[in-house]
């Protein structure tokens, strides 16, 4: 079966960690499409082909399972559209479009912690068996292991670890995403890298 | 000098282990764009009548109601005022001992006040004649 790998879209994720004046104008322009009903349609069409892999790959990085992050991604362009009134143009469409994206997953883990009965305090191990059987999964052990060391890691921690560390996001986006300061990203950040250290060391 | 974070830095990023069926996003796209139902065309909302003059005739009936409050209060003050400044007559003591006099000066009229002096000395001439007869006779 053919694959797509993530690297080949990774030079496409940093759009919105480095948006430049073109890149901007061209959200503007985006923006006044689906502003307009007779264009609305055509804009969207815009939007998903822009964010559709972004967004993928922050949900997948939650939720593992490249079928649980189709699903999910799919509910999040629809939330989107049927939204589109409510979004003021106060944030930019990215950090929009993030937060729906993130809330949605969050929603989908409670859920999943919930079924398999795992208490809010217990971190979410329960996991790796989704990511251990997905076929869209070609890890090698070392990776595997990094899994298992995220899945160690409080939500919000492990949510800035992926954003840093796998999109390489700067702080003042995240910030805008996650309604953190940036000062309280960079110490979530430098916990998650050591917790991740030591699991990584004692689990060598 | 080697990083503190070297573990982490051991391994690969740059193969990335996380896989998509072939050509998913843009079957995706396409997937999406077919299910994305019509867009309701946004009606302009018919507003009833009252609801349009609602506030007009809420602040309407505020300021009716502030007019007589207001109407109500002067009225009473007016009144008050003039109570205060009716004149306080002040009863004779030959008045004042007449019995069924007491406190009943402030409601008489001026003509029934020179009355009363009249009746007043008239009786005292009547009890000075008496004196002169039986006393001092």
């Amino acid at each position: 079966m053919g694959m797509t790998t993530e690297t080949e879209v990774q030079k496409n994720l940093t759009f919105a960690l480095n948006a430049t004046p073109m890149e901007m104008n061209n959200d503007e322009n985006l923006l006044e499409r689906l502003r307009d009903p007779h264009t609305v349609r055509q804009g969207f069409a815009r939007l998903v082909s822009e964010y559709s892999e972004r967004l993928y790959w922050q949900i997948r990085k939650m939720v593992l399972s490249h079928d649980d992050a189709n699903d999910i991604l799919q509910d999040v362009l629809m939330k989107a559209w049927s939204n589109l009134e409510n979004f003021r143009g106060d944030a930019k469409l990215t950090t929009w479009l993030y937060r729906i994206a993130i809330n949605e997953s969050i929603t989908f883990l409670n859920k999943k912690r919930s079924q398999n009965n795992v208490s809010i305090d217990a971190d979410d191990s329960f996991l790796i068996n989704v990511l251990e059987s997905d076929e869209y999964f070609d890890g090698d052990e070392a990776q595997l292991r990094l899994q298992k060391a995220i899945l160690t890691l409080p939500e919000k921690q492990r949510l800035v670890f992926q954003m840093k560390y796998f999109e390489e996001m700067k702080y003042d986006e995240m910030s805008d995403i996650l309604g953190t300061s940036v000062g309280a990203l960079k110490a979530s950040y430098h916990h998650a890298v050591k917790k991740i250290e030591k699991f990584l060391g004692e689990n060598n | 000098m080697k990083s503190r974070f070297n573990k982490l830095e051991e391994i690969d990023r740059s193969g990335r282990p996380f896989k998509v069926p072939e050509n998913y996003f843009a079957r995706l796209n396409e997937e999406i764009m077919n299910r994305l139902p019509e867009k309701e065309p946004v009606q302009p909302r018919r507003v009833p009548l009252w609801d349009k003059v609602k506030p007009w005739v809420y602040m309407a009936a505020m300021f009716v109601g502030l007019y007589i409050t207001i109407q109500f209060l002067t009225k009473q003050s007016g009144i008050d005022n003039m109570a205060s400044r009716q004149p306080v007559v002040q009863p004779s003591p030959a008045a004042s001992s007449q019995p069924g006099n007491n406190g009943s000066a402030g409601q008489i009229t001026e003509e029934e006040f020179y009355q009363y002096l009249e009746d007043q000395l008239t009786k005292e001439g009547y009890f000075d004649y008496m004196y002169d007869h039986y006393y001092l006779n």
